[in-house]
């Protein structure tokens, strides 16, 4: 099938182990982010893709072609795979447009440049074509690099970290315009990146990765932002408020509430995750466990604030402060009792005795009205 | 992991990494021989020269390596100290010229003070003039053609290795750790012996074991003041003796001092990436010097730049007018342009080796390769009398080797194809300075981020394409100042010139010690003194360095 197919990989420098057994399908034409955090190996799977990094143990196989195993060394110039870097690795002795045409090998000059011109045009760089890299800013440098990358056509473009050269403005810029550009030329792409929010905001189908290249789970990012399949996947996105419970009757009782749960045991302990968004504060103060405020931080539209369970909730000291997502028109000040409740569909509940075995164990929480029966 | 570390136990093997091994081996191949020639058993040469010379060889050789150690000590760290740490008028200019000495090769300027103070020389006709002396009974004089004498020769030129390391490790010291010294209480100059000297000392100890090497590979000033070293005690049982493997034998002996040497200096080079505590430079704020310390500073400094160069160069230049007829003889044209013609093809090949070598290691940085790189470039060490001898001994046995085979399928003799021709001596310059040029490229491509590879080659270059159109033009700069470091080598080489140079070739050095040695200084004054103008450029190439690079020196700090 088309796409990038990796199997079983390992690979370690010296004595570190960095892949253990990792596996990995891409599919063509899709837009992939490889979500994990450093030393979870994603850099190193990129590189053993590209060949710059010669495999040790397992297969990839390109297209149906197998490019690399242990006997098998197709060089990074014969795979036809594009590449960009985190520090966008342009030729400082070049110009702009012969950076461009540097990966059109074979092409007549004139040709060359003018395929050069037309993928700088596409990243609005047409101007700067006689320019040298130190001229330009960093976002501008990124602009080229991917203009460079995507000159020859490549069956899959790699993207390392693409956008943590740039400062927080630029990066939400730049991540659009490349997004723009990359559907535009419909390559199929797998981009690397520690930032869930930027996979979130690219990806068609993220992989997140643990420890050694494993995946933990693999999905659009609906799927992973609201059906997490593992505690670290649900902790990636922002804050988490985090409760130990047991199973009793089916449910899980934490100091907001009770969740419904179905496929877990009776008694079996249990981590329960809960969005900001997912604890409702009450400024009615009708029902559930009665709340203190601590501080409200705006972000925008939302708040984020910071409250203590009272001590009659009966909360373990480290679970009673909670961070909340509340609508920025929340106004602690003009009531006196507010209380606390949690909406299921951003709770999410797993086995705290599963040691290892995570993969594919998600339990999510039946939904059900809000607050305690 | 055990079944892939089999699996790919070969896979280092392609051009880069193959040639890259080959070439050091070829590189190393003279040294090995010397091992070889000198553990064959032969005749009883060696308990002869046990019970005989080799006592004299050794006492001497170390003599006269404590002499220049001592003497270059003094005079690289106090010049270093002075110019680093006091200001005083004319500072700036001996920062620079203190460098000058480097351009001069030791054998030229004993020829010159030996013909300035030996008995008929105008220093000694100026005494007895002055004080009535007719006969040379009737004073003392140092006698120019000693142990002592060939020390304060090499002295003179060697010192700029430790001046030019020390100094580096002066500027670099944090001027905090200075003052915190001073604000402890201690003076200025307790605070150099008990801080900033101890900082250096690595640095120090670097630039001594150079000079200690450069003195064990100095043959013409040996040779002229008959002092017996080591390596002139290689040629004499060499040529003189004719007994090739007595001089393999003192050879091997001789490469013990070098091992020391160079384990010196490695294990300094590892001390010193520790001695950096903190990496704010400021400019240093010096000492103004009044008064008294302020000319003797200026003293100081000038001593050893008239002794080391203004003197002989003008010495020299005189000659080279006087004599101009005798001197600009279309000989010396020849010699020149031999000269040239040896030292630019082995700085071509020596950068384009060292170029090789340098991206074999970088594409695959196996254990072998990268050793083999290593044990290459180790050749900077090993006198020049060890590998003429070695080369020589390597290539006669190939000479004999295809020589034989020849004979035996084709009857032809080949006779003597490689030892004894140009090629033995660009082989004996291409061991030797190899590391120069493989240091200075493997700097610079270490500064390239190995994702320019990365990205040229998954652009569909491949290691080749990726080498010639990334590579080179991004280390242009350092590849021609490491051409021109082997060039100007090259042309000042002596030792290894003397003995593997083809009969009735000359160039300019060995025209120079031919004539110089027969004390017609006047003749050879105009060679002389164009191997002093060749050895100027990487001084300027240095000092320009210097004035360029000052850590924690802004353009204004300098304008000020």
């Amino acid at each position: 099938m088309k796409g990038l197919h990796i199997v079983g990989v390992s690979h370690a420098y010296g004595e570190n182990k960095v892949l253990d057994n990792a596996s990995l399908m891409i599919p063509a034409g899709e837009l992939v982010c490889l979500l994990g955090s450093s030393g979870s190996g994603k850099t190193t799977l990129l590189r053993l893709a590209a060949g710059l990094e010669r495999l040790q143990l397992g297969k990839i196989v390109i297209d149906d072609k197998i490019v690399a195993d242990p006997e098998v060394h197709v060089p990074p110039d014969h795979r036809g795979i594009g590449l960009m870097f985190q520090d966008y690795a342009l030729f400082p002795h070049l110009s702009i447009i012969d950076n461009v045409t540097f990966g059109l090998r074979g092409m007549a000059k004139p040709k060359a440049e003018r395929r050069a011109m037309e993928m700088l045009g596409r990243v609005s760089m047409t101007k700067y074509a006689q320019s040298h890299p130190h001229m330009l800013s960093g976002g501008q440098q990124q602009r080229v690099a991917m203009a460079r990358a995507l000159a020859p056509e490549p069956k899959l473009l790699l993207l390392d970290e693409p956008f943590s050269g740039l400062d927080t403005n630029m990066r939400l810029h730049i991540r659009e315009e490349t997004l723009t550009v990359l559907k535009a030329s419909g390559v199929a792409t797998v981009m690397v990146t520690h930032d869930p929010e930027e996979a979130m905001f690219m990806a068609d189908r993220i992989k997140i990765l643990g420890e050694s290249g494993r995946i933990l789970q693999s999905g659009r990012p609906h799927d992973i932002y609201y059906h997490p399949q593992h505690g670290f996947v649900a902790k990636l996105f922002g804050l988490m408020n985090r409760f130990e419970s047991v199973i009793v009757g089916g449910c899980v009782e934490i100091p907001l509430g009770k969740i419904r749960v179905k496929g877990l045991g009776e008694g079996r302990p249990v981590e329960v995750l809960v969005r900001p968004e997912g604890v409702i504060l009450d400024s009615e103060g009708k029902d559930g466990p009665v709340i203190d405020v601590i501080s409200t931080h705006l972000l925008g539209h939302d708040n984020i604030v910071r409250v203590r369970l009272s001590d009659e909730s009966g909360a373990k000291e480290d679970e009673k402060e909670l961070y909340v997502r509340a609508h920025h028109a929340f106004e602690p000040e003009l009531s006196n009792r507010i209380t606390a409740g949690v909406d299921p569909e951003y709770a999410f509940i797993f086995p705290l005795d599963d040691l290892g075995g995570m993969a594919g164990a998600g339990y999510t929480a039946w939904p059900q009205p809000h607050a305690a029966e | 992991m055990a079944p892939t570390a089999k699996m790919n136990s070969w896979s280092w093997i392609n051009v880069w990494s193959i040639g890259t091994v080959l070439i050091a081996a070829w590189v190393v191949l003279p040294i090995v021989a010397v091992l070889y020639i000198g553990l064959t058993p032969s005749d009883e040469i060696w308990t002869h020269l046990a019970s005989t010379v080799l006592p004299l060889y050794i006492s001497t050789t170390l003599q006269l390596m404590i002499g220049v150690g001592i003497g270059t000590l003094i005079i690289g760290v106090g010049t270093a100290w002075l110019v680093s740490t006091c200001r005083f008028p004319g500072r700036r200019l001996f920062e620079w010229a203190l460098l000058l000495p480097m351009a001069m090769p030791a054998y030229v300027i004993a020829y010159v003070y030996t013909d300035i103070l030996e008995y008929a020389g105008p220093v000694q006709s100026l005494l007895r003039d002055m004080f009535g002396w007719t006969t040379k009974r009737e004073y003392w004089f140092p006698e120019i053609r000693s142990l002592g004498g060939a020390a304060s020769m090499l002295t003179l030129v060697l010192y700029p290795y430790v001046y030019l390391l020390s100094r580096a490790a002066f500027m670099e010291q944090s001027v905090c750790v200075l003052e915190a010294s001073r604000v402890l209480g201690r003076g200025p100059w307790r605070s150099f012996f008990s801080v900033a000297l101890p900082l250096a000392r690595p640095a120090i100890v670097i630039g001594v074991s150079l000079v200690l090497m450069e003195t064990l590979n100095d043959f013409g000033t040996v040779d002229f003041f008959a002092v017996s070293t080591f390596t002139l005690g290689i040629y004499d049982v060499w040529l003189n003796m004719n007994n090739v493997a007595g001089a393999a034998q003192l050879a091997g002996l001789l490469l013990f001092f070098v091992v020391f040497l160079v384990l010196t200096e490695r294990f300094a080079r590892r001390k010193q990436r520790f001695h950096h505590t903190t990496s704010k430079y400021k400019a240093l704020p010096g000492y103004e010097l009044e008064g008294r310390a302020r000319q003797l500073a200026i003293i100081g400094c000038a001593l050893p730049v008239v002794f080391g160069f203004v003197l002989p160069a003008a010495v020299l230049g005189s000659y080279a007018v006087i004599y101009f007829e005798a001197a600009a003889n279309p000989e010396v044209y020849r010699h020149a342009g031999n000269s040239v013609m040896l030292s630019a093809l082995t700085a071509f090949l020596a950068v384009a080796i060292g170029i090789f070598m340098a991206y074999g290691v970088r594409l695959r940085n196996e254990r072998i390769v990268r050793f083999m790189a290593r044990f290459a470039s180790l050749g900077y060490a090993v006198p020049g009398s060890v590998l003429a001898v070695g080369v020589l001994g390597s290539l006669g046995a190939l000479d004999n080797g295809i020589d034989g085979f020849m004979r035996r399928n084709f009857e032809i003799s080949t006779g003597l194809l490689f030892s004894g021709s140009i090629a033995a001596v660009t082989f004996g310059y291409l061991v030797r300075f190899l590391a120069l040029s493989f240091g200075s490229v493997e700097a610079s491509l270490a500064k390239i981020t190995p994702n320019m590879d990365g990205a040229a080659r998954s652009l569909g270059h491949g290691p080749f394409s990726t080498l010639t159109r990334i590579h080179i033009p991004l280390i242009r700069g350092s590849a021609l100042t490491a051409a021109m470091l082997v060039f100007v080598d090259c042309m000042k080489e002596l030792p290894m010139t003397v003995i593997l140079r083809p009969f009735n070739f000359h160039t300019l050095a060995t025209y120079v010690h031919e004539f110089a040695s027969d004390e017609q200084l006047g003749e050879a004054s105009l060679a002389a003194l164009a191997i002093v103008g060749f050895g100027i450029l990487p001084v300027l190439v240095l000092s320009f360095a210097i004035t360029r690079s000052r850590p924690g020196h802004t353009k204004k700090d300098q304008s000020s």
